[in-house]
């Protein structure tokens, strides 16, 4: 904590609102705090216990992705891409391959479409655990921490049977997904694709997550302190999250029934049946409500593409070396913190001349100046934890 | 910018077709493609906020989901040049998109690269802000009237302007690298030109550098 001599000149200004002269005071959170999820610094200005002026300092983590991609191959970018938003690796990956498979214009079979679906699925319940870990958390309530890690252990062993990754799964090729143990052949036997166990497996880990989702609401929702620390804190209306280009469940949390799974055909969603839960007020209550109901939903959907997953073949016929044709292309899809996207400039090589990396924290936090202005200091950190973001998929 | 990947297409256009030949004609804008679902609208820079404000309130595409932009050069310091010599110039994108049907238009405006310039369009859409401060730091691109065109990503002393295609990839320069033994050769066809000069130069020299890795 420092005060800050250039406050002095904000005198005048606190003289007006009040009639006790305060001085603002310049509050570094950060970079390294527990709530920031990575290293986030926020300079605050704060008269008193109320935040005036917040001003998000972001690039701790800046590596440079897009820069680098264009020095690689589209698989090679694969395995970067995992490390964006590592709280859900598997779900970076796909609207990347899509677009790629977009350009090359390939047809993807349907079974490796199902296993894409599958774990993205189960990406987006390990990272909704997480925050269902986290948020509670740093509110002070510590027990709901076990409850959702011991459920996210349990996707997370999933996704690992079946790209050998639990965070950075690498499993997507162009074409299709990776078959598994190795050896590239796309003619494998598709009882060598998915692990022995893994239906069955994923069936009973849905039940659990579904009774966990119960169990944390039991813990959570009634929870006089949480619901204090929440409820109409931290409020987001549907306009202004639009125009800051807010995405994901944040966006719904504001009552804006959007998702990309239900209008976009990057993966087949449309065969499924599942509901985009909404909330009413926009506050961190309701995104906090939107991502439990989003793990059930995707619980739902997980039961329902296990049943379906049709055979056939890993991959489509593609070239040893892949070259992408020349032309420009943007694919999204709906990550668990939001929109994803990639803008493709191809010019006809192994790698993308220029690739855009459109990712969900980025804007979701581009809001925190407007939505801290005038909250009390202690709600700074319930608002930033109920925004779900993560500093690798701001920074990329 | 490149050809629609059917013809039929064109014979019976699609309502994503449809929908982009309304925009164009509404912002006035003289060309536009749809290409891989990925709808452009081509716009002249001096109609660039006019373009944004009747997107947001005519349109419906309240929501702002990027600004990027492309330095197309000819002359680059890393990766591999465009495959046809193009008009040196930046591509600025913004992308907007309604809130209903999911659907996405990229705005498009090309500025020439001596002292490029765009008002800024925070005041249509208050998420440009970091984005226009992103490009501004990446590409050296002038965002007139924005409110707080700091570095965003980048240290704030730092030079130089990373994503421009003249930018080396420094690291990539400077630091040892290990060349042969745990690098293997990019796939290559052998035939093509490279500028990095023998296959075994190619080896010790990490992907991005311009110039043979002395700290082997």
């Amino acid at each position: 904590m420092t005060v800050d001599q250039d406050a002095f000149r904000y005198l005048a200004d606190a003289a007006v609102s009040v009639e006790l002269e305060t001085e603002d005071m310049t509050l570094n959170i950060g970079p390294q705090h527990p709530s920031t999820h990575g290293v986030l610094r926020l300079v605050a200005k704060v008269d008193g216990e109320r935040v005036s002026d917040v001003e998000p300092a972001i690039g701790y983590m800046h590596r440079g992705y897009e820069k680098i991609c264009e020095v690689r191959t589209y698989p090679q970018i694969t395995a970067i891409v995992n490390r964006i938003d590592w709280t859900s690796g598997y779900a970076n990956e796909v609207p990347l391959i899509v677009a790629a498979e977009k350009l090359m214009e390939l047809e993807v079979p349907e079974r490796a479409q199902y296993i894409r679906l599958i774990l993205t699925e189960m990406a987006r319940i390990a990272s909704h655990f997480m925050f269902m870990a986290s948020f509670p958390l740093e509110l002070g309530a510590a027990t709901p921490l076990m409850f959702a890690l011991r459920e996210r252990e349990r996707v997370l062993d999933l996704i690992e049977s079946v790209t050998g990754g639990r965070f950075h799964p690498n499993f997507n090729r162009i074409g299709g997904v990776k078959p598994a143990y190795g050896s590239g052949s796309t003619t494998r036997k598709i009882t060598q694709d998915l692990p022995a166990g893994f239906f069955s497996g994923s069936r009973q880990a849905m039940d659990a997550v579904l009774a966990t989702c119960d169990e944390i609401e039991d813990l959570v929702a009634g929870n006089e302190i949480f619901l204090a620390r929440t409820k109409r804190v931290g409020v987001l209306p549907p306009e202004i999250a639009a125009d800051y280009g807010v995405t994901g469940p944040n966006l719904r949390a504001s009552g804006i029934r959007f998702d990309l799974r239900k209008v976009s055909d990057y993966l087949p969603y449309d065969r499924f049946d599942f509901v985009v839960p909404i909330g009413t007020m926009g506050d961190s209550w309701d995104r906090w409500w939107v991502r439990l109901e989003e793990i059930r939903q995707a619980a739902r959907i997980v039961q329902q593409a296990i049943d379906g997953v049709p055979s056939g073949p890993l991959q489509a016929k593609v070239p040893k070396i892949i070259k992408v044709p020349k032309g420009e292309v943007y694919v999204r899809a709906e990550n668990p913190k939001g929109e994803m996207g990639y803008y493709i400039v191809s010019e006809g090589g192994q790698g993308p001349y220029r690739l855009k990396i459109r990712s969900a924290s980025f804007s979701n936090i581009s809001i925190l100046p407007w939505v801290l202005e005038g909250v009390l200091v202690p709600d700074i950190i319930a608002i930033m934890g109920s925004l779900d973001f993560v500093l690798g998929d701001v920074d990329r | 910018m490149t050809e629609s990947p059917s013809d039929e297409a064109a014979a019976e256009p699609s309502p994503l077709e449809e929908f982009a030949a309304t925009v164009a004609s509404t912002v006035g804008a003289a060309r536009h493609d749809v290409v891989f679902d990925t709808v452009k609208v081509y716009v002249d820079p001096s109609a660039w906020i006019e373009t944004l404000r009747t997107a947001k309130h005519d349109l419906g595409l309240v929501h702002f989901s990027y600004l990027s932009a492309i330095d197309w050069a000819n002359d680059v310091a890393v990766g591999d040049p465009p495959a046809e010599p193009v008009e040196e110039r930046f591509e600025v994108l913004a992308a907007v998109a309604d809130l209903t049907d999911g659907r996405l238009v990229h705005f498009s405006t090309s500025l020439s690269k001596d002292e490029p310039a765009l008002p800024t369009a925070t005041s249509v859409y208050a998420g440009a802000a970091w984005h226009e401060r992103e490009a501004h730091e990446m590409f050296d691109i002038d965002f007139a009237g924005h409110p707080h065109l700091e570095k965003l990503y980048l240290p704030s002393d730092f030079e130089g302007h990373p994503l421009k295609k003249s930018y080396p990839l420094l690291t990539r320069e400077v630091k040892p690298w290990p060349g042969t033994v745990d690098v293997e050769g990019m796939p290559d066809e052998g035939d093509e030109a490279s500028d990095e000069g023998s296959d075994d130069a190619a080896v010790t020299t990490p992907a991005g550098a311009t110039t043979e890795n002395p700290g082997r």
